[in-house]
């Protein structure tokens, strides 16, 4: 068990795909002695950072992106933890960066910030993870390091500060000007391990005195002490390293370390910066819902005497079977403990707790608040909080946004049958917005989720890990149907027909709820007992029932408050049955006259291009009939950020890129639900009466 | 209440009388005021009557973000429609989203020639503005020829435009020397003054007129809403 949490760095690395993730994260890996040989990731400019490093893992049989790799630098503890690279997955991302007390934001030296980098970042803002950033590839031409820091103050506008200056750039790129230290820094040796120091270069002094002036300008902003020191002249690296520190932790500034790690350069000095300035698990807040308190929020203390909490954020089934990564936010997880999974509060025994490194992994018998360790051997979803049995909390709360697009898969072979339910199900599992069914009517195989794709990476992930390759069908978009106005019901079920009949009155009236989205919530105003306390219940049912297949257009209907204040019934001939056939009678009653409409789902689009192209990403936002909120115009650059219908997203990617010959990006994610302009309203009805229509006959 | 009667209840139609008709297409006018006092909130409010009318406005900025504008929009309209009880809330607050660009721009990046290919993209695209509020316009440095343009501008377009300045003080005795500079350019120029309990509009230039009315319209710090004083 670790015993001093100060020393515990749980980071993720986050980057846009090709500017050196993989490379960087073996790198360390190499350079912290967990690795014993440095191979080329291959294919580098045609395939993707993650398959890449898919590759590279099974040749060499070694894990380099493993949901959490521990790893030691310079006595501190480092757990890296893997980022999903793409916004699509909002729930996959949103627990990984849940994990991380902070993240090294890696750009490329001579692309930038790109619009990937962007939306990473701004979740990372939205969960509190304080960042450093590392320019990478410094050794390839066109690299420009002060260019990239001026891009991350206006696009990402961060506070970022050169902590390095470059000793030549592109093919000539050779070591980095500490401006801590102001000494040179040379990484020799055939992989770089062996960092030199030496006296900056004659030339290059006065360029360093300059940077390093601005550099404390802008850090003694978080230090009364270093600015009082920079006064007298009595400036100590101790002080730089506090006010780095303490305005990285509140996310005011953001060092920005130089190097390539495809050149083995300025790794080790980024490792130290992590120990040095990155938060330890004492020094974020991290909070929980209180499940035997109507989810109330509370603070969960890193103290390893407090009774356990601990969040599963990632299931894997790696060669030594399936794993569930732990992150302990209080108290202690001990091998031979019994835990208690808060949402099914079923009971599991810890058989075995592991530490997973790069290429092994290590039985503990223990571990403390604020560390990240795996456990095998149970059976849970991620997203599970693990508690002892004195607490009733969750990490994360139960709600989970509901997905909003659909497809019909089929395997291309039928012999990949079994293959498909097995990675179906695991994908499930392992993410809640991600949801696979039977259609009951046209018997196919649906999957859904919250973007294009984020299905499409599971589609590719079955042909990849499960061998089984699949046709898809026409994406289908989740609709939603509210009512907008008020409607009154009064109804009575009545049945006779031979033996004891049924008998049930309801009356009352459905509303819009004020927010307009929330689910369905029923209210009993019932005085008297006008309607039995004990078939309130049964009311209720009946009138959820109705919720799940609206009558417009058969989709779900959300935002919907019942309130029944009167009924009657009969002392022989009501039953649970009859008041549940007398709520959905109600509702079917009322329904129609609360002006019912079909709601869509919208997304956040940003699409991100040159000043000069920028007409023409305005125009294939409103073809979509899509809503532009602004546009931001900086360094030739201008970013649109918009709200389209879902519906109209299909193709974006390939339209986009024609209209602006490929200079343009965008990121997408859901944003809410809004009413669906008349026309298309009246498109779907009509799909679904006939449809109706066909399976009355 | 219906979206037309809340446009004609309007403290903006209070205004429009104090002012002898409005600042009136074609023209330019200036809003000033301390920090911090309001002058976003102000613009907002005139920007979301236009909307109402089914106008359409062009917000630009060199002073925030494009999320951080269109918050303080959306913050303003929910408080405006929870005031008037606002029929088909959503619908109306989707078509003023839909009317509505906002423009935003690095500190003193802005020139008469950017604003032109802004007004023409958008005008290409989503519609011709017929309104433009500009924040963060340094008139130290911006020269009277970029001013005349401007008010060229507003003349091409048949649009107002609004422009906000910063003051030091809270209260404003006298034109800053920036904007008395282009006075004679600017149509109509307001000072927004905070007081006990609102902040208070006060004509300090209205077209020709020598005798300057009260306008009976202040801003509520509260709800950041314009109302009648």
């Amino acid at each position: 068990m670790i015993r001093d949490l100060s020393t515990i760095r749980n980071i993720g690395i986050s980057a846009h795909i090709d500017s050196g993730k993989t490379t960087l994260t073996e790198r360390i890996l190499f350079y912290t002695g967990r690795i014993h040989a440095i191979h080329e990731v291959k294919g580098k400019d045609d395939v993707g950072a993650t398959m890449d490093s898919m590759e590279l893992e099974r040749e060499r049989g070694i894990t380099i992106q493993s949901a959490a790799t521990h790893t030691v630098w310079d006595g501190h503890h480092i757990n890296i933890i893997d980022t999903p690279g793409h916004v699509d997955f909002t729930i996959e991302v949103e627990r990984a960066l849940r994990v991380l007390d902070g993240a090294v934001l890696v750009l490329c030296g001579v692309a930038g910030v790109q619009s990937q980098s962007m939306t990473v970042d701004r979740q990372m803002r939205r969960y509190k993870v304080p960042r450093i950033a590392f320019i990478n590839k410094l050794d390839r031409s066109g690299a420009n390091p002060v260019r990239v820091t001026q891009q991350l103050c206006e696009k990402l506008a961060h506070n970022a500060v050169l902590m390095q200056l470059p000793i030549g750039l592109e093919a000539k790129f050779e070591g980095v000007i500490d401006l801590v230290t102001m000494k040179a820094i040379y990484f020799k040796g055939d992989n770089g391990e062996h960092v030199v120091t030496e006296e900056i270069p004659e030339e290059m002094r006065d360029e360093a005195e300059i940077a390093r002036e601005s550099m404390l300008d802008a850090v003694s902003m978080f230090s009364d002490e270093l600015m009082e020191a920079i006064l007298e002249e009595t400036v100590t690296e101790d002080l730089i390293h506090t006010a780095v520190r303490s305005g990285t932790l509140s996310m005011d500034l953001t060092p920005v370390f130089l190097g390539s790690a495809y050149k083995n350069k300025g790794v080790q000095k980024l490792l130290d910066a992590v120990n040095r300035y990155l938060p330890s698990p004492l020094d974020g807040e991290n909070t929980g819902v209180d499940l035997s308190n109507d989810e109330a929020a509370l603070t969960l203390a890193s103290d390893p005497n407090k009774p356990l909490v601990a969040l599963a954020f990632k299931l894997e089934d790696g060669r030594y079977g399936q794993l569930t990564y732990v992150r302990v936010y209080q108290g202690a997880l001990k091998k031979g403990s019994t835990i208690i999974n808060s949402r099914t509060k079923k009971k599991h025994k810890v058989g075995r707790l592991v530490r997973m490194h790069a290429d092994s992994m290590e039985d503990i018998e223990s571990s403390s608040a604020g560390d990240i360790v795996a456990l095998f051997g149970i059976d849970c979803a991620s997203g599970d909080t693990f508690t002892d049995e004195s607490v009733q909390i969750s990490v994360t709360s139960m709600h989970v946004p509901e997905p909003v697009i659909s497809i019909a898969i089929k395997p291309i072979d039928n012999k990949t049958v079994d293959n498909m339910g097995k990675a179906l199900g695991r994908f499930v599992r392992e993410d809640p917005t991600f949801r696979a069914r039977v259609d009951p009517e046209s018997n196919e195989t649906v999957i859904s989720g919250m973007g294009e794709l984020h299905l499409d990476v599971y589609v590719e992930r079955m042909k990849r890990e499960y061998g089984c390759a699949v046709e898809t069908g026409a994406p289908q978009v989740a609709y939603r149907e509210t009512i907008s106005q008020r409607a009154d019901f009064n109804y009575t079920h009545k049945k006779q027909t031979g033996g004891s009949g049924q008998y049930g009155r309801v009356a009352g009236r459905i509303e819009p709820m004020e927010d307009g989205t929330g689910d369905f919530e029923f209210v009993s105003e019932i005085k008297g007992g006008s309607i039995p306390t004990e078939y309130v219940p049964a009311v209720e049912k009946g009138f959820a029932q109705c919720m799940t297949k609206g009558r417009l257009i058969g989709f779900p209907v959300i935002g919907v408050r019942v309130v029944v204040d009167d009924g009657k019934s009969h002392s022989v001939d009501s039953s649970e049955m009859a008041f549940q056939a007398a709520g959905r009678g109600a509702f079917r009653e009322a329904y129609p006259r609360a002006r019912p409409i079909v709601l869509e789902p919208v997304m956040k689009l940003e699409v991100e291009g040159p000043v000069e192209h920028q007409g023409a990403i305005l125009k294939t936002i409103m073809q979509r009939r899509g809503t532009v909120i602004g546009t931001t115009e900086s360094a030739g650059m201008a970013r649109v950020e918009s709200e389209v219908p879902l519906s109209e997203m299909f193709g974006y990617a390939t339209d986009l890129r024609s209209m602006t010959q490929g200079t343009a990006e965008f990121s997408m994610e859901f944003a809410r639900y809004l009413p669906a302009p008349a026309e298309i309203q009246k498109e779907l009805k009509e799909k679904f009466s006939s449809k109706i229509v066909d399976d009355d006959e | 209440m219906y979206r037309k009667f809340l446009n004609a209840r309007s403290p903006l139609r209070l205004l429009e009388k104090g002012l002898h008709g409005g600042l009136g297409p074609g023209n330019l006018g200036v809003v000033v005021g301390g920090p911090g006092v309001g002058k976003k909130s102000f613009l907002v409010g005139v920007a979301l009557d236009e909307l109402l009318r089914s106008g359409r406005v062009l917000h630009i900025s060199m002073t925030h973000s494009v999320a951080h504008i269109r918050d303080h929009y959306d913050t303003v309209f929910e408080e405006l429609a929870a005031n008037a009880h606002l029929e088909d809330e959503t619908q109306v607050h989707v078509d003023v989203d839909r009317n509505r660009s906002i423009r935003v721009y690095p500190r003193n990046a802005l020139t008469t020639a950017k604003l032109r290919e802004a007004v023409k993209v958008e005008s290409e695209t989503a519609g011709q503005p017929s309104l433009v509020l500009i924040e963060g316009l340094d008139f130290k440095t911006t020269s009277r020829e970029d001013f005349v343009d401007l008010k060229e501008l507003a003349g091409e377009l048949a649009a107002e435009i609004w422009l906000s300045v910063s003051s030091r003080k809270e209260q404003i005795a006298q034109l800053p020397p920036s904007v008395e500079r282009v006075e004679d350019l600017v149509s109509v120029i307001l000072a927004l003054e905070p007081a006990d309990d609102a902040v208070l509009l006060r004509a300090l230039k209205d077209h020709d007129n020598r005798d300057l009315t009260e306008l009976h319209v202040a801003l509520d710090p509260k709800t950041l809403l314009l109302t009648r004083h």
